[in-house]
């Protein structure tokens, strides 16, 4: 943090966003398909928009061997294939002349050294910004390295240190209690940013906005106007490359503990009486505390539906059911789909179901949060307008076509009284005409500035895990054999249209 | 040359008696054949100006049409009732007398949505009172030095700009990034000179300005404008000598990247200038509604600069 004497004149007033102080990025995993696909992109498109400090430099570390020159060269080649930026332009190459590489294994305190020593060369910045796109098994022993090198702590009071850890933030509660641990023995929690790309989606964010800086959603927000909630997170694709750590993690795992749950807890969480890092966690906590087991002896009801795809047709081509997928136990129980009824013990939300579901293989990608609203009390135009009434509707669009959609009925134009739905519709695409940044742009500014607000902190990680490790527990004591299946680009199985169906109600056909 | 000018600034348009505006934007809304995808309204742009700089508005406007913008296009002349043009987003009024203007832009805004009037001409006193009905006003004249003088007693009734305020804002966050760094900011107490090359006198002036009023300018500190004779940039080249540390930003060669130094970090920055056309410009300041006090404190520093 700057002292407020000392601060840059030049700001003042600047139609510019806060920039960082300087600021050594430092990525473990800088070969890897993370940092190809989205974080070198991220940081291009960061430099053209001027958002990033005057002195900024990139190290690179992984275990592949690579001189300076090549990681250049792999940071020009993922802007070709993921940025459209076909040839060098200035800002990449002024850019790349800031980059640079350090190999070495990662428990290996020569690696550390040899860091330190790269980072002194460029001018040892105010700030450094360790991203940990690596596995969650070797996050604690780097943690531990980078402390013992002297690393996570900041030299001055100007300086600062800190950390971004990628999911999963361990794999039960007692990995993820282990996990924060071990990383607070050398960081204070205001250091670790725990990223979950969900949350810097616009759409995401636009959750806070919609609901607290508007003033007639808010009164209908509750369990008198609100029926049920449906949070959706539909893939068409398989596991691909990540064969290896989905059969550990499945949908469960991958999904619902992190993603869907802080989408569930933007959707729930009271107002936060301000919009920083602290009150919206705070509040985002809240809604997971009150939330009721999943797995518990209170009823006899089935919360919980998981299923495994077999093969089927996505996008009018053939594929293989998840058992045949390369690196697939042809005998795994893994789920790939799963659908949860979720109830909290809240006085705004005491009984209303929050109803997700996700996974893999589905006939079409798309997220989405739908709010259906009770329907009127009494239905006056039942006599001259036989069709019953579908009850309001808002949907918030996450992914593709951001946007809001408000469904209500309308009167159709001519002489009798008939009713019809229609759709009023916001798209971020149409509304505003200029591009949304990707989530890791926002995610990776707010780190280097420190804001946490879109950020996990760990007692929200664990009380997600509190929720979703009993459930694991029950999966994993299943036989195989009892896996429900889903044909691929079907919407789930059977067993997921029963749960939702034992309430009356239905999925939404996305 | 009524006719002709509406002709330049609309051309697809419909000719309506300047009573039946409204009733005509309603029409056009539910015309099935429009070329555009609808879009959100954001605001009304309401542009004064005399013909010959109404037309480059005119187009830039059309360019950011479907960014949800009203334009209501406004020559000065002696009507009472001219003849308008109307098309489903703009509607050009030619020859309108001075004093009815105030009427026309109270009638023709988007009542519920922000007003932002686009001032590239006209006369002083018109200026001053359609401040009242404007949210955001924007100037953009060749000499604005009169025009300025006359901002100055508007601050405390609607946002002000310049537009040249918003072709700065890439040299101005370039310069403001090299001092991010302690070193800069603490060289800046010892400025000793600041040399700004121009194409445009103005921009140079609003710009050093804008340093005057934002950094610890010491009194023996000077500050020379050289007009660039082979440019038309706002700016070619800023150079602050600051004791024992040189900053340095300057136009690179092709005009699409700023390149900045900083000689006691040998921090070196390069920038996309990004896109400096008009309809970027006044899109970039359609998207401010609030009072830009550090371009209130640049213009009142300007106009201490000589024209």
């Amino acid at each position: 943090m700057q002292p407020a004497d000392d601060r840059n004149p030049l700001l003042d007033g600047l139609r510019i966003e806060p920039t960082p102080s300087p600021t050594a990025l430092i990525i473990f995993g800088a070969s890897g398909d993370l940092t190809r696909r989205k974080l070198l992109p991220a940081i291009y498109h960061l430099s053209r928009g001027q958002r990033l400090p005057a002195r900024f430099t990139v190290v690179g570390i992984a275990r592949t061997e690579m001189t300076d020159d090549q990681f250049r060269q792999q940071f020009h080649d993922s802007l070709k294939e993921f940025a459209g930026v076909a040839k060098p332009d200035d800002v990449s190459s002024a850019l790349a002349r800031r980059l640079f590489y350090v190999h070495g294994e990662m428990d290996d305190p020569a690696l550390y050294r040899n860091l330190l020593a790269k980072v002194q060369a460029c001018g040892a910045p105010d700030g450094m910004l360790f991203y940990l796109a690596i596995p969650p098994e070797v996050v604690g022993p780097v943690a531990d390295q980078l402390a013992t090198a002297g690393l996570t702590t900041a030299p001055g009071a100007d300086a600062w240190r800190r950390v971004i850890v990628e999911k999963p933030f361990g794999s039960d509660l007692d990995s993820a209690r282990a996990l924060n641990q071990r990383l607070h023995k050398y960081l204070d929690e205001p250091q670790i940013f725990r990223i979950d790309h969900y949350l810097g989606k616009e759409t995401v964010q636009n959750l806070l906005v919609f609901r607290f800086a508007n003033g007639m959603f808010e009164p209908v927000w509750n369990r008198r106007y609100i029926d049920h909630v449906q949070i959706t997170a539909a893939e068409t694709v398989g596991v691909e490359r990540r064969a290896a750590y989905y059969e550990r993690a499945g949908a469960l795992r991958d999904m619902v503990q992190n993603h869907l749950m802080q989408v569930l807890a933007l959707v729930a969480m009271e107002p936060p009486i301000a919009f920083s890092a602290e009150n919206v966690r705070d509040r985002k906590l809240d809604v997971i505390l009150s939330m009721q087991p999943f797995v518990n002896d209170r009823d006899d009801a089935d919360h919980v539906v998981r299923a495994q795809y077999v093969a089927g047709w996505v996008n009018g081509a053939p594929v293989s059911g998840y058992r045949q997928e390369e690196g697939v136990n042809p005998a795994s129980t893994t789920d790939t789909y799963v659908a949860l009824r979720a109830y909290l013990d809240s006085w705004r939300w005491a009984g209303v179901p929050f109803y997700l579901r996700t996974g893999k293989r589905l006939p079409k990608r798309s997220t989405e949060i739908a709010i259906q609203f009770r329907k009127p009390p009494l239905h006056i135009f039942s006599r001259v307008s036989p069709t019953p009434i579908a009850p309001n509707l808002l949907i918030v669009n996450v992914q593709p076509d951001e946007g809001i959609s408000l469904r209500f009925e309308a009167k159709l134009p001519g002489t009798r009284m008939q009713l019809a739905p229609v759709m009023m519709n916001f798209r971020y695409g149409s509304a505003f005409g200029r591009a949304v940044p990707e989530a890791y742009e926002t995610l990776l500014l707010d780190a280097m500035l420190g804001d946490a607000t879109l950020f996990a902190r760990h007692d929200f990680v664990e009380a997600s895990w509190a929720l979703i490790t009993p459930v694991h527990e029950a999966f994993a004591r299943a036989k195989a054999s009892e896996i429900p299946t889903y044909e691929a680009g079907d919407w789930g199985p059977h067993e997921a249209d029963a749960l939702i169906a034992a309430d009356g109600r239905r999925w939404r056909t996305l | 040359m009524s006719e002709k000018l509406i002709d330049g600034l609309l051309p697809s348009g419909h000719d309506v008696p300047f009573g039946e505006i409204e009733a005509a934007f309603a029409r056009l809304a539910h015309d099935g054949r429009r070329r555009r995808v609808p879009r959100a309204l954001l605001a009304t742009v309401i542009v004064v100006g005399p013909p010959g700089r109404l037309i480059p508005a005119a187009e830039a406007l059309d360019q950011l049409g479907d960014v949800g913008v009203r334009a209501i296009l406004i020559s000065e002349g002696t009507q009472a009732e001219p003849v308008a043009r109307v098309t489903d987003t703009a509607v050009a009024v030619s020859g309108l007398a001075p004093k009815y203007l105030n009427n026309a832009v109270a009638a023709l805004r988007l009542s519920s949505l922000p007003a932002a009037v686009w001032w590239r001409g006209g006369s002083i006193e018109t200026f001053g009172d359609i401040a009242e009905l404007a949210d955001r006003l924007i100037m953009d004249i060749e000499h604005p030095d009169e025009l300025w003088k006359a901002a100055l007693g508007l601050f405390e009734r609607t946002a002000l700009t310049d537009l040249r305020w918003a072709a700065l804002t890439r040299w101005r966050s370039a310069l403001a990034h090299l001092f991010d760094l302690p070193n800069v900011r603490r060289g800046a107490a010892a400025m000793k000179q600041v040399t700004i090359e121009t194409g445009d006198r103005p921009s140079a002036r609003l710009y050093g300005g804008w340093l005057k009023s934002s950094l610890p300018w010491p009194s023996s500190a000077k500050l020379d404008i050289r007009q660039s004779a082979a440019s038309s940039a706002p700016l070619e080249c800023v150079s602050l000598d600051c004791g024992g540390v040189a900053v340095n930003l300057r136009m690179r060669e092709g005009k699409r990247c700023l390149e900045g130094t900083a000689s006691a970090s040998e921090s070196e920055r390069i920038v996309p200038t990004g896109d400096s056309s008009l309809a970027s410009l006044i899109g970039e300041e359609l998207g401010m509604r609030t009072r830009d006090l550090a371009f209130e404190r640049a213009l009142i520093a300007a106009r201490q600069i000589p024209t």
